[in-house]
């Protein structure tokens, strides 16, 4: 398959998915961020100083690390790429590190976000103190709450978090708020999204951004077992960590790529964030993409247990792999998905992210379909320590004083 | 345009140098039957009457408009009904209707997105709508559209912002019908407190690209007759206002014969200033 470097468009299309949905008044700022990003993606210089940011100060590469006593649970050879050793604890610093770096060199001079459970507000937070650039955080009131730990970490960091009061005041409605924001302050302001959505050229240079994550992980197989892996599985929201870790594989046609999105009670019911497997094509946010909405196209409240996947729609490119058939998706329920937070803290002394834990749930509700052979890499994106307070009021345990003495 | 749709009429009669007034509402706001109510209270004083089709994700609107549309869906606005009430609303008024909405509440109702525009523009047309402003389709994305307009003789009006380049303007002015809708400022929707420079700059520099077939209004941040009567100043043909009608709905929610009145009050206040 010859798919690589093919898409998107000039257009910002990954078939009929993508686009540029945008506000006129933003076009000419999108147009500056693409021009820019051409002139400096193949730029050594630039790519030099990406690549030192990312080996000395997040700590890249990430070990794609043989788990023993997982694989013999699960009867396969079970690799993890272990995002979440990076600095900040998530894939997501490739991104904003590569984003900032490029605002740096357009002369803007502050970054706006929006954040989830704050997984990429905090990223952002790090690439505004590391430039030097002044960084406003966008955030759901509702996810203020819920994820105090991290509003403080940003706060720590220098940035300020704004709490967003409208619509739904999740994750959608801190990209709407974003947005408003960055069209009346696109002057200096570069918008710093967080994940394949969004208008072109988001989705391509977010991808860019993160395809270190699968070009390491095609060195380090061949280095470790010389031979490439049966599947790749990774956690969908917005998708970037998936991307990240499918795109150097995508003409690779004999390794299963495998997204798993967020079912939350159940796919049966209306609390899920499965758009790629029940979402119906739509516009939001800037790009033609699987969405959960009603008949007329209002966009639905979603929910998942994970912060970070819990939002209506899917990156274009995802659907566009989805209907060329080169993606395989799947789901996890929160239920699932705690349970296999738990076994692999249990097996392996690691703690994955809840969202990370959907594509360890996939795997062992899906074991008996790979062989003893077989070669799985599962991509852990983030660590869970950011979730302990949200799975603690699931997972409980007790302290008997007569087994202390 | 078909010299039967009501912008090419209004346009084509216009007395010397006329000026236009157009105000914004959001269908349903604060409910469909006082929507409707107040819509036919104010038709005197408008030229043509902007009506927002809600939208969950408003990325363009500021919070006044926003908690309009909230309001809408609390009394139970769709797309559907927001057009049977404007279907209602064309028994009772000639002048021409504009709708503002965002470009997925248009794409709903088949498999396709062809299809779906087909019969969401046929609804449009049947409802008495003579053009459309989409908050989130540029040039780039326009084409289906456009086919759709011509076929269902309906005008799909461009907004230029003053972030627009003389590149994207010249652009935008082949393919736009009915009028500009020109931004103020660099902002959302919302009143504002005075008319900016680049307001100015920016209508002198849209008036010297277009002729009298395509007027230009201005909209964004005007929130009293003084605004009004700046803008027009400038060499604006009309004026929009959005915003500060929809805060006169929301402060006085209480009392709607107030509502009624403070709202009357306003509309031949701008359309005097204007004059």
């Amino acid at each position: 398959m010859d798919y690589i470097g093919k898409f998107p468009n000039k257009l910002g299309r990954f078939g009929d998915f993508g686009g540029i949905f945008a506000p006129e008044i933003l076009m000419p700022a999108l147009d500056e961020l693409n021009k820019a990003y051409k002139k400096y993606i193949n730029d050594t210089s630039f790519q030099e100083e990406f690549y030192n940011i990312l080996k000395h100060y997040s700590g890249r590469p990430t070990p794609l690390y043989y788990t023993s006593r997982f694989s013999e649970y699960i009867g396969c050879r079970v690799y993890l790429k272990r995002e979440d050793l990076n600095h900040g604890g998530a894939h997501k610093i490739n991104n904003v590190m590569g984003q900032a770096l490029l605002a740096k060199k357009m002369g803007k001079k502050k970054l706006i976000a929006e954040t989830g459970a704050g997984q990429h507000g905090f990223a952002t937070a790090i690439a505004g103190a590391y430039f030097g650039m002044e960084t406003k955080v966008f955030m759901g009131e509702v996810d203020v709450k819920r994820q105090a730990y991290n509003v403080y970490r940003m706060q720590l960091l220098g940035a300020e978090v704004i709490p967003v009061k409208s619509g739904s005041r999740t994750l959608k409605d801190a990209i709407n708020e974003g947005l408003r924001y960055w069209i009346a302050h696109v002057h200096d302001t570069h918008y710093l999204m967080g994940s394949v959505v969004g208008p072109h050229p988001y989705p391509m240079l977010v991808r860019e951004f993160q395809r270190v994550i699968g070009k390491e992980i095609k060195q380090q197989i061949f280095e470790l077992e010389d031979k490439l892996p049966n599947a790749i599985i990774a956690c969908i929201g917005g998708g970037s960590n998936a991307i990240g870790a499918f795109y150097d594989f995508v003409n690779d046609e004999e390794v299963q790529l495998i997204g798993v999105e967020a079912a939350g009670e159940g796919k049966e019911t209306d609390k899920h964030s499965i758009a790629l497997g029940l979402g119906r094509r739509g516009v939001l946010h800037g790009a033609m993409q699987y969405l959960l909405q009603n008949e007329y196209g209002n966009i639905l409240e979603t929910h998942s247990i994970s912060a970070g996947l819990d939002y209506p729609g899917v990156g274009p490119e995802h659907c566009y792999l989805n209907e060329i058939n080169r993606l395989i998706v799947g789901d996890a329920t929160d239920k699932e998905t705690l349970d296999a937070f738990k076994k692999l803290s249990e097996l392996e002394g690691i703690i994955p992210a809840l969202e990370s834990s959907h594509a360890i749930a996939y795997l062992i509700k899906n074991k008996d379909e790979f062989k003893k052979d077989d070669i799985v890499v599962i991509n852990l994106s983030g660590s869970g320590s950011k979730d302990l307070s949200i799975v603690s009021e699931h997972i409980k345990f007790k302290i008997e004083p007569k087994d202390i003495l | 345009m078909s010299n039967q749709n009501r912008l090419f009429k209004l346009f084509n009669d216009r007395k010397g140098n006329e000026k236009y007034f157009m105000p914004f509402f959001v269908a349903g706001d604060p409910s469909i039957d006082k929507f409707k109510e107040i819509v036919k209270n104010i038709e005197p004083y408008a030229d043509i009457i902007e009506i927002g089709i809600p939208f969950s994700d408003p990325i363009a609107d500021g919070p006044t408009i926003q908690e309009g549309n909230v309001r809408a869906f609390s009394s139970g606005i769709n797309t559907k009904k927001a057009l049977d009430a404007i279907k209602e609303l064309r028994k009772f008024t000639e002048k021409p209707f504009i709708i503002l909405t965002y470009y997925n509440i248009l794409i709903q109702g088949a498999k396709t997105i062809e299809d779906s525009i087909n019969i969401t523009f046929k609804n449009l047309k049947e409802s008495g709508i003579d053009g459309m402003v989409i908050g989130d389709l540029p040039i780039e994305e326009a084409d289906l559209v456009l086919d759709a307009c011509e076929k269902y003789d309906l005008a799909l009006i461009f907004l230029v912002a003053p972030s627009t380049t003389e590149e994207r303007l010249e652009r935008i002015l082949t393919k736009a019908r009915g009028f500009i809708y020109l931004i103020s400022v660099m902002g959302i929707t919302g009143a504002r407190e005075t008319v900016a420079q680049v307001t100015k700059d920016n209508i002198s520099r849209i008036k010297k690209k277009t002729n009298k077939n395509l007027p230009v209004f201005v909209g964004f941040g005007i929130s009293k007759p003084e605004h009004a009567k700046t803008i027009i100043k400038a060499g604006a043909d009309g004026i929009i206002i959005g915003s500060a009608i929809v805060d006169i709905i929301k402060n006085n929610l209480d009392n709607f014969s107030k509502m009624k009145e403070k709202l009357v009050e306003f509309h031949s206040k701008i359309k005097n200033s204007i004059k």
